[in-house]
């Protein structure tokens, strides 16, 4: 199955074609980005250099995947509006895949256990999910306290990757029987993205941003009461 | 501003165009078609409000705004398509606003309208949301340039000549509020509700104009420029100094702050008159375009087609659907550009801020949202 996927849901900017297939995956054409703004300007290029470097075009696809989050708001948005544009020009199933799995799935080859992916939600607090070496999911998705975390991680001592990682290893050290990796990825990429894309059912309705919190907005106070 | 591309387009095509728009609260797609004399059609003119989802809140909270836009984008550009009875392949450039606004929904629109545009290599147009409301009257009323065009909404209210397509002069603006935004506060202190604009016109009907008296901010000043932020302050006074649950006072009210408005409008606008015929004295019959969703107060429309008729002016008021947020105006003011030859990247920056005459003279206050 060939996919294309992006991811502009953190401080990066991925785009791959991928052809995922039973006996693995091949990377036809990929690019990776780091950038902290300008997603909304620079995404369109980097999908047409993609798709060219890959040398296909866009019926040549399967289906479309892009992370729906959890990240930056706005940088979740970018990508989801951008796909599902795309989507409704090209008829193409797309599939959304959070940060947290991509990530996960990034880190499960460096274990043989299971991985949490954590990333820096600032405020003080951590988007965190566990998941096993298969990449099933053994917690919900929430956004806590790195103290909170290691409470929803306890039990599972998995390999902790993502942008989190170094803010639970300062928060818990090592004691927790988590474990740390030098070489564990830090931002989600869009050739993950595009395999666990390509496991999941494509006939739902299109994927939603998935924010993990609330918008920032106070009612306001009825004076007369 | 990101590059412009030359679109290979003499004016003696037609044009079918794709518009988005979401810079506010309205989810907007529609299908326009410009014909080779410049005669514009609207095929399909999709809109969904947001009110509801903001009127607890008294306003609108943008990161609700964005959310919804994400949500509802494709189905509502789908369905343009459909009430078009077009696919993508009848349509020959998609566009969407990209500023100014509320910065995060006007990326959700830009980057629907990227991702279609990128997949199809259609042409694709960032248009000014300002330059759709700017050129409305041409798609409805055929208004040749140049024109007067008072613009007021909930974001803006702007006094400027339209000479040409991406060929503006600001006359005046705002120095805080715009007018919009000082009657949906009018309408919360009063606890009328939002949207303000409507309900506030609703209570003055029975209102004495007389019975309070507010001020008329910058009235007979030789400038362009308004204010509002004043006469709100003054509302919230006489609020304080009555009871705002007394029906008759809230008619009173609302009545005294429309009259101040309109006594507003009048006063600035007939010195724009004045400025527009210094520099376009040839006019036999000179255009004053009243657009924004402001421009559906009938008392306001009253007080502006009597100094039309004062001053030989014909008055041109788009409908009301076309006046307030749409997507049909994104549509046309991207055909008015294809036709002229222009297209943008898909490297467009979206923009919060985006000054239809950027050479304008900056106004002390002014220009936060423009």
């Amino acid at each position: 199955m060939r996919v294309l996927a992006f991811d502009t849901a953190m401080p990066a900017c991925s785009v791959a074609v991928v052809e995922c297939g039973g006996a693995g995956a091949e990377i036809l054409a990929h690019r990776f980005e780091p950038r902290a703004r300008g997603h909304a300007e620079v995404l369109m290029d980097q999908i047409a250099e993609t798709m060219s470097d890959a040398g296909v075009g866009y019926s040549d696809l399967d289906r479309l995947a892009v992370t729906t989050g959890p990240g930056t708001f706005t940088g979740v948005r970018i990508g989801v509006a951008a796909a599902r544009g795309m989507a409704l020009g090209t008829g193409l199933p797309l599939v959304g895949v959070t940060t947290l799995e991509a990530l996960a799935a990034a880190g499960a080859g460096l274990t043989g256990g299971s991985v949490a992916a954590a990333i820096d939600a600032r405020r003080g607090e951590v988007y965190v999910q566990c998941f096993s070496n298969d990449l099933t999911p053994l917690s919900e998705p929430c956004v806590v306290t790195p103290a909170d975390a290691a409470d929803v991680l306890r039990g599972h001592t998995p390999l902790i990757v993502g942008t989190g990682a170094r803010i639970m290893r300062d928060v818990c050290g090592e004691a927790a029987g988590f474990t740390f990796d030098a070489a564990a990825p830090e931002l989600s990429d869009a050739c993950h993205v595009a395999c666990r894309g390509a496991v999941k059912p494509s006939d739902g309705p299109p994927p939603s941003p998935f924010y993990l919190r609330a918008p920032d907005a106070k009612l306001p106070q009825r004076k007369d009461g | 501003m990101s590059a412009q591309t030359k679109f290979p387009q003499s004016e003696n095509r037609p044009l079918v165009v794709l518009g988005i728009e979401s810079s506010c609260d309205e989810t907007a797609a529609a299908i326009v078609r410009r014909d080779a004399l410049g005669n514009g059609e609207i095929l399909s003119n999709e809109v969904r409000s947001q009110d509801a989802a903001h009127a607890p809140y008294g306003g609108v909270v943008p990161e609700i705004a964005a959310r919804a836009h994400v949500e509802h984008l494709d189905r509502i550009v789908a369905r343009a398509l459909m009430n078009a009875s077009l696919g993508l392949d009848g349509v020959d450039a998609i566009s969407a606003t990209a500023g100014p606004g509320l910065i995060g929904g006007i990326i959700a629109g830009l980057m629907t309208a990227k991702g279609l545009a990128l997949v199809t290599g259609k042409p694709f147009v960032a248009v000014n949301h300002l330059e759709g409301h700017a050129l409305t009257a041409r798609l409805t009323d055929g208004i040749a340039f140049p024109y007067l065009l008072l613009l007021v909404s909930g974001g803006h209210t702007q006094l400027l000549i339209v000479e040409n397509v991406g060929q503006y002069t600001r006359l005046g603006t705002t120095l805080d509020d715009a007018l919009g935004e000082a009657f949906d506060k009018t309408a919360k202190l009063l606890g009328l509700g939002y949207p303000g604009g409507p309900a506030v016109e609703r209570e003055a009907a029975s209102g004495d104009r007389n019975a309070i008296s507010l001020p008329r901010p910058l009235m007979g000043q030789d400038d362009c420029n308004f204010s509002f932020s004043g006469l709100k302050t003054a509302v919230l006074h006489a609020v304080n100094r009555t009871h705002r649950d007394d029906p008759d006072l809230r008619a009173d009210i609302c009545a005294a702050f429309q009259e101040a408005a309109a006594d507003c409008l009048r006063d600035r606008t007939g010195r724009a008159m004045t400025r527009f015929e210094a520099r376009h004295n040839d006019l036999e019959t000179p255009v004053l375009v009243v657009a924004g969703g402001v421009a559906a107060n009938t008392r306001l429309r009253e007080v502006l087609n009597n100094l039309c008729q004062a001053r030989g002016y014909r008055l041109c008021c788009p409908p009301h659907a076309l006046c307030t947020d749409n997507a049909a105006m994104i549509a046309w003011a991207a055909a008015e550009r294809l036709a002229g030859g222009a297209a943008d990247n898909l490297d467009v920056m979206p923009r919060a801020r985006w000054p239809l005459d950027p050479d304008a003279e900056a106004v002390p206050g002014a220009g936060v949202k423009a």
